[in-house]
């Protein structure tokens, strides 16, 4: 006779999966310390340098990025710190950082942190939602929807158990190192600013999804969980409320498409991490059918801010429909790479010649801006001002809030290869535009920039490839890598004219 | 209701209606390559895009629900270039002669139409699989639509189709396998049913071409009673698919339904009758059949009564030709002596559950699993032996519905049990009081049923006080924790639906552990709403109708009392019926072997192969006279006994009905040319009759006039008109042609009561029981692969997918005895003793052995003993001591 059997199993991070979903990721116990960098930043710094390309050899993963593009190229990993400096009337994400404290809770708490939590717990729940919606702050991750009414939706959500909050700290898009920073110099902003959402959506347990990449920001968060926990800042009953919640760190196999976000939950769930058609939203429906809040880590820890300094103050930073201030980080090329937190508002021009100092290398030819799923800023349009809207009404966008400037010796059919190739090699296959025609397309620019022999193609046919990626793919990717090959083609098509036959 | 423009016309649809179903019912195709209405959307393919006014990208038709204001366009010169685009990046890495071969796959005739030529050099390396007697696989044309990996998952929960890698470098294979032989696989083949592509597809598509016509008609196997789609060319079955909107199966069919047809084309179907002639058999007219058939019953009838003759009828015949053949018996023959096979299987549930409930057949219908918040499955082993109900009840516990399962084996619904109760063989009625007891002492009753519903709770309460876990666990060799979970989860679930196989049945006390059954539903409130009730699972596809018809020595059509429906029905028939009780099949046999029965009838039915304690059942057969074996196939009992076969319509070649496990009447119809002489059975019967000087009772020329007739006999079946059938099969009751069928019985009250009795149920053990010299307690039962006697599966290539019986013996005893997977083994039980290969089967608990019965090299029911079920006679086959020694002499001959 056996033993009664339990009759139902609670739910949890399941951080197991199978062989075959596996085999989707490309770091699956991949030891980064003396792999070269592909990332973008890494790729415009290296044709600066002259010389043969470098490819990556044959069978070995390809690493984009490190989050070292300050310091690019690079190989493996290291613990530099980039500059950091807050450009802005009010220092909201990167004020500690700027001020060189260490990561510990001490350092935390003696530059006032958890005064938001402490203050916010005195109150009602939604008194924080209501806060941020009153900020007007959105998502930093890229999509820019609004924080406040992803916070509502997922605290009126019925379950029959618990909402998740869940950090996406995939921070995958080459260019941008904000939240590596923020995950290892200010591991508390962002514990803080979960917790707080958690308290605001009734949330009792909080995973962080980090990416393969960021093991340093691993350790840092472990042992800053465990200092919060030993104050009990998390756990049974926070700071004595009847008010539970414990966070968990879930690391990543080696995918940029895990940073979309239903792709990123079913990752978690240990299934092959394809991102879903919406709806249903995570809102409603996310990890393990839970009502689930999910947010990138610099979203979560400009929270803290706003709890405390009130929504009102933070929407006064910033202009238009993009408030408060946004981390930056420049690549290597510029005279002045680093880390800037500035306001939303400030034109281009300001942060590429005078935060940036310009470039070291040469002239500029163009900026990416908010990663490889938005498009290229020519020189003329370096006037538009920093905003959600004003750079989608150049096709380029915030994105993630990378920014990496280029010059002359980096040709526009290699780097559209270059992001073409990364592009399709990240794409999980689902749909048909993206697993097709971004290999398709990378194969036209490989011929294009002279990288690969084979028959040529019409500017007529790459144009109808970038449409159906751009109106026609499942997620942001096959769409976000359409906008960045139309971009080239828009601002950079008669250097491209010369590569069709 | 939403008011949209699709394409410039306004039009008006409920809420929850897709843009792909909209354009759907109003005859716009949208191409799709990923879109299965049997899957959730998937939005992965994104061929069917369309432009909706104010949305900056395209929206998946699929996927997309309406809204109202919705202005959409279809096929934009945008979607459409959007379209061709698509088709190319596909086509560039396609293999041209897959469109030549299979030119009507969704994605070669959207090729066709828009003028894409595929253009892949087939360099793009693939799993391919040409090893599977059903499925090829060729993933040179896999296109990632994943629907043979959704459906797997979503429908047969089985999991057996993975992707792998990602990307443009995405591989669909089957699970940690090289093959699908050695993979999860059940070959349900609903991926080559999905497939888009030539991919995964039918191998009998691909050796006999594609179908020309399509038949819609019920499957010939279990009692699920799924629909399906005939595939014909030239008069030969090529194809069979299941029909999408068939409210059983909803799209779906296992290994049997789809693939198992080869045995309407086997060279060995009997075409012609046949009279033995000393050894020999002499191939004669219907004419000369006929004569001999009629001359030789009234010989034997004048000589020695109608007493002396019994009939049996057929589970794999229709209604219509068990109401003949039930009729010819009672009103030719003048006797009651008519029985079918549901003697040897449910009748203790129609026994038992008309006595509690009123009705003997199942409360509630197969709809109500998605519905239920629990299932209590009990001695039925629903994934291999009534599969589409497995796949269903997986799903619904995949999205959390609790599950118990009480087998004394380990089947893959007690691995995913919650709590499953491993009883000794032949201890349902001590568990299942134990059970009760449980639901009793903590509370956990229904309140409102007990007070409105049921009665007799006062002596029932004192009764089962006595029934504690504890003293049920030293019978049934469960712990006393688990049987309080399960008895928790059980009413807790609520409402919880209970399914019951021939685990329950097949028992000296199979009756009363059916009431044991029954009082559970009964004390916890779940009968007569949806999700609950308590529904057996019927074996074969109509042994329902068999005996609801009539072949039943007790009961008249609509499984009405003799004593109380005789005189009704000899006015209907114009002549008198037999005042004595008739012989059921056991006591058919009985008499045999005490010379009294000196004719047999037996319709689609092998006695001789099937009954139990073979060598037994052989001596009394030998007895009789004049065995008539009506059948497609020289079965055993035709080869040892029979004097005349008769070739007999397989269920492909006849129109008619049968009758599900859930009540449900489904059309039969004819789909191919009976081969040779092959005759429907009615008409066989009725040929015999009109011999017998009864033409003007059985002057019938269609399936559809005997119903007609049986629907004015039977009166809750009035209102089932082939008009009526022809669209839809419906549920009895249905007294008349407005009524649209009965889901769930007892609603408001019982047949003639308003309440239902609790019944006391002592514990009688079963008389076979183990001992040193038979230390081993075998249960017998079926496997996915195989169909009862065999009769048509093994003459199919499921062969290929499972040979013969094993025994099936647990790891642990096969290391005490030395025992080798694959040894041959000698069982022998107080009965008979048989060889066989043995399987190792960790699902097996030590002490106990379980076999299938399939194999007629093995027949092993030469095991069974001569327990029989204390009401209706039903044999034991599920408690049958045994000793296993290894056979020296080499393998089975």
């Amino acid at each position: 006779m056996n033993p009664a059997p339990a009759i139902a199993r609670p739910p949890g991070p399941r951080f197991e999966a199978g062989a075959e979903v596996e085999s989707f990721y490309h770091l699956v116990g991949c030891d980064l310390s003396r792999r070269r960098c592909e990332g973008t930043a890494c790729f415009v710094a290296q044709n600066a340098l002259g010389g043969a390309p470098v490819l990556p050899a044959p069978g070995e993963p390809r690493i984009a990025c490190l989050g070292r593009c300050f310091e690019a190229p690079v190989i493996g990993l290291d613990r530099a710190r980039p500059r950091i400096e807050v450009q802005a009337r009010e220092g909201v994400v990167l004020s500690r950082l700027a001020r060189g404290l260490d990561a510990g809770l001490a350092a935390y708490q003696s530059a006032g942190g958890g005064t938001a939590l402490a203050q916010a717990l005195r109150g009602q729940p939604s008194a924080v939602i209501e806060a941020v919606i009153a900020s007007e702050l959105r998502g930093r991750g890229g999509a820019a929807f609004p924080t406040g009414r992803k916070w509502s939706a997922v605290a009126a959500a019925p379950t029959p158990d618990t909402r998740w909050i869940v950090a996406n700290a995939d921070e995958g898009d080459a260019g941008a190192y904000i939240d590596r920073f923020i995950l290892e110099g200010d591991p508390h902003a962002l514990i803080e600013g979960l917790t707080l959402a958690a308290f605001a959506v009734g949330a009792s347990r909080g995973i962080i999804y980090l990416r393969h990449e960021y093991p340093y920001a691993q350790q840092v968060l472990e042992q800053a969980l465990a200092e919060a926990r030993a104050a009990g800042w998390l756990g049974g009953s926070i700071r004595g409320r009847d008010f539970a919640f414990e966070i968990e760190v879930f690391v990543g196999h080696g995918s940029y498409i895990c940073g979309e976000e239903t792709a990123l939950l079913h990752s978690l769930a240990g299934q092959r991490p394809e991102p879903t058609i919406r709806p249903p939203y995570a809102a409603s429906r996310g990890y393990l059918g839970r009502p689930t809040l999910v947010s990138n880590v610099e979203t979560f820890a400009t929270v803290p801010w706003i709890v405390e300094r009130g929504g009102e103050a933070y929407r006064a930073l910033g202009f238009s429909q993009s408030r408060g201030t946004k981390a930056l980080s420049l690549n290597s090329l510029f005279v002045r790479p680093g880390l800037y937190e500035v306001e939303f508002g400030l034109p281009l021009r300001r942060i590429v010649e005078e935060l940036g100092g310009g470039l070291r290398s040469g002239s500029l030819k163009g900026v990416i801006v908010g990663g490889p799923l938005a498009g290229i800023v020519p020189p003329h349009l370096l006037d538009t001002p920093l905003g959600f809207e004003e750079l989608h009404a150049i096709g380029a966008a915030v994105g993630h809030g990378g920014v990496i400037a280029f010059d002359h010796s980096t040709s526009i059919a290699a780097l559209v290869h270059h992001v073409l190739s990364f592009g399709a090699s990240e794409s999980c296959g689902k749909c048909t535009p993206c697993r097709l025609g971004t290999r398709r397309l990378e194969e036209i620019f490989a011929r294009a920039a002279g990288l690969a022999e084979g028959p040529g193609t019409t500017r007529a046919e790459v144009e109808e490839l970038i449409a159906v990626l751009r109106q026609a793919s499942l997620c942001g990717h096959g769409v976000g890598l359409g906008d960045f090959a139309a971009s080239a083609l828009r601002y950079f098509g008669k250097e491209l004219d010369a590569c069709w036959p | 209701m939403l008011a949209v423009t699709i394409n410039g016309a306004r039009q008006q649809f409920p809420a929850g209606t897709t843009i792909l179903a909209a354009a759907q019912q109003l005859g716009l195709e949208i191409p799709t390559l990923c879109h299965d209405d049997r899957l959730q959307p998937n939005g992965a393919c994104r061929l069917c895009v369309v432009e909706v006014a104010g949305w900056n990208r395209f929206a998946t038709a699929c996927s997309t629900e309406l809204t109202d204001g919705m202005e959409i366009r279809t096929a934009s010169p945008a979607v459409e270039d959007a379209r061709r685009t698509m088709l190319r990046l596909l086509a560039a890495d396609y293999p041209p002669a897959a469109c030549e071969e299979a030119p009507e796959k969704p994605l070669h005739r959207w090729f066709r139409e828009y003028q894409i030529s595929p253009s892949g050099d087939g360099a793009r390396p693939c799993f391919r699989d040409a090893a599977h007697p059903y499925l090829h696989v060729d993933m040179a044309q896999c296109i990632n639509c994943s629907r043979c990996v959704r459906i797997c998952d979503e429908v047969q929960g089985q999991f057996v189709w993975r992707a792998w890698n990602r990307g443009a470098e995405t591989r669909i294979l089957p699970n940690a396998a090289a093959c699908l032989t050695e993979s999860d696989c059940v070959s349900c083949g609903a991926c080559a049913d999905t497939c888009p592509t030539g991919a995964i597809q039918d191998v009998s598509e691909r050796v006999h071409g594609a179908a020309e016509q399509w038949t819609r008609t019920t499957c010939p196997y279990c009692g699920t009673g799924c629909e399906m789609l005939v595939g014909t060319r030239a008069d030969r079955i090529v194809q069979v698919r299941p029909a999408l909107d068939a409210p059983v199966n909803k799209g779906h069919l296992c290994v049997k339904g789809r693939y198992a047809f080869e045995f309407t084309h086997s060279p060995e179907r009997v075409t012609e009758p046949m009279i033995r002639e000393g050894e020999k058999w002499r191939a004669v007219s219907w004419t000369e059949a006929v004569i001999f058939v009629a001359s030789r019953l009234t010989a034997i009838l004048e000589k020695h009564g109608p007493q002396s003759i019994g009939m049996l009828g057929s589970a794999r015949g229709t209604n219509e030709e068990n109401y003949v053949a039930q009729k010819f018996a009672r009103l030719v023959l003048g006797t009651n002596n008519i029985d079918c096979c549901a003697r040897v299987c449910h009748a203790p549930t129609a026994a038992a559950m008309k006595h509690m409930l009123g009705t003997g057949a199942a409360t509630n219908s197969f709809d109500d699993i998605e519905q239920a918040g629990g299932f209590l499955i009990c001695g039925c082993n629903p994934t291999e032996a009534h599969p589409i109900v497995g796949a269903r009840i997986k799903q619904a516990v995949r999205r959390g519905a609790a599950l118990i399962v009480i087998d004394p084996r380990e089947t893959e619904l007690a691995q995913m049990a919650a709590v499953h109760l491993a009883l000794r063989p032949g201890t349902n009625v001590p568990l299942l009081n134990a059970l009760a007891h449980v639901i009793v002492e903590e509370g956990l009753a229904d309140p409102v049923a007990l007070q409105e519903r049921v009665r007799d709770f006062a002596p029932f309460r004192e009764f089962i006080r006595e029934w504690t876990p504890e003293r049920a666990a030293t019978i049934c060799g469960v712990d006393p924790a688990r049987i309080r979970a399960a008895a928790r989860l059980y009413a807790e679930a609520r409402p919880t639906m209970a399914f019951h196989g021939l685990g329950m049945t097949e028992h000296v006390q199979g009756t009363e552990g059916v009431m044991a059954l029954v009082n559970l539903a009964l004390l916890t409130g779940n009968f007569g709403k949806p999700g609950a009730g308590v529904n057996p699972l019927r074996g074969q596809n109509n042994v329902q109708g068999s005996a609801h018809m009539g072949c039943e020595p007790g009961h008249l059509t609509g499984f009405v009392p003799i004593e109380t429906a005789r005189d009704a029905f000899a006015t209907a028939w114009g002549g008198a019926l037999s005042q004595k009780p008739g012989l059921n099949l056991m006591q058919m046999m009985d008499a045999a072997g005490r010379s009294e029965l000196k004719a047999l009838w037996a319709i689609g039915y092998d006695v001789a192969f099937t009954n139990p304690g073979t060598l037994q059942t052989h001596a009394a057969l030998e007895m009789i006279e004049l065995v008539i074996v009506q059948d497609l196939f020289f079965n055993e009992l035709a080869h040892k006994f029979g004097h005349v076969i008769l070739p007999a319509a397989s269920p492909f070649e006849k129109d008619g009905t049968f009758m599900n496990s859930e009540r449900r009447v489904q059309r039969v119809r004819r789909a191919v040319a009976p081969p040779g002489a092959a005759l429907p059975d009615w008409k066989i019967v009725g040929d015999v009759a009109r011999a017998m000087g009864f033409g003007s009772a059985f002057k019938y020329t269609s399936a559809e006039e005997i119903w007609d007739e049986v629907r004015q006999v039977w009166k809750a079946g009035a209102g089932m008109s082939y008009a009526r059938l022809d669209r839809q099969g419906l549920q009895w009751p249905c007294p008349d042609e407005t009524h649209p069928g009965t889901t769930i019985l007892h609603t408001d009250s019982f047949p003639g009561s308003k309440t239902a009795p609790l019944v006391c149920l002592d514990y009688k053990a079963s008389l076979d029981t183990t001992c040193a010299e038979f230390p081993f307690m075998l249960t017998t039962g079926r496997s996915l692969y195989q169909f009862n006697a065999g009769t048509m599966t093994m003459r199919t290539p499921n062969r290929e997918l499972r040979a013969t019986d094993t025994l099936d013996l647990s790891p642990a005893d096969g290391a005490q005895l030395d025992l080798r997977e694959g040894d041959t083994v000698s069982v022998r039980s107080r009965q008979g003793s048989v060889l066989l290969p043995l399987h190792l089967d960790p699902r097996v608990k030590r002490g106990e052995a379980f076999a299938t019965f399939h194999a007629r090299e093995i027949g092993i029911n030469h095991l069974i003993g001569a327990g029989r079920d204390r009401e209706v006679m039903t044999p034991e086959y599920k408690v049958v001591a045994v000793c296993i020694e290894k056979h020296e002499g080499g393998a089975v001959p």
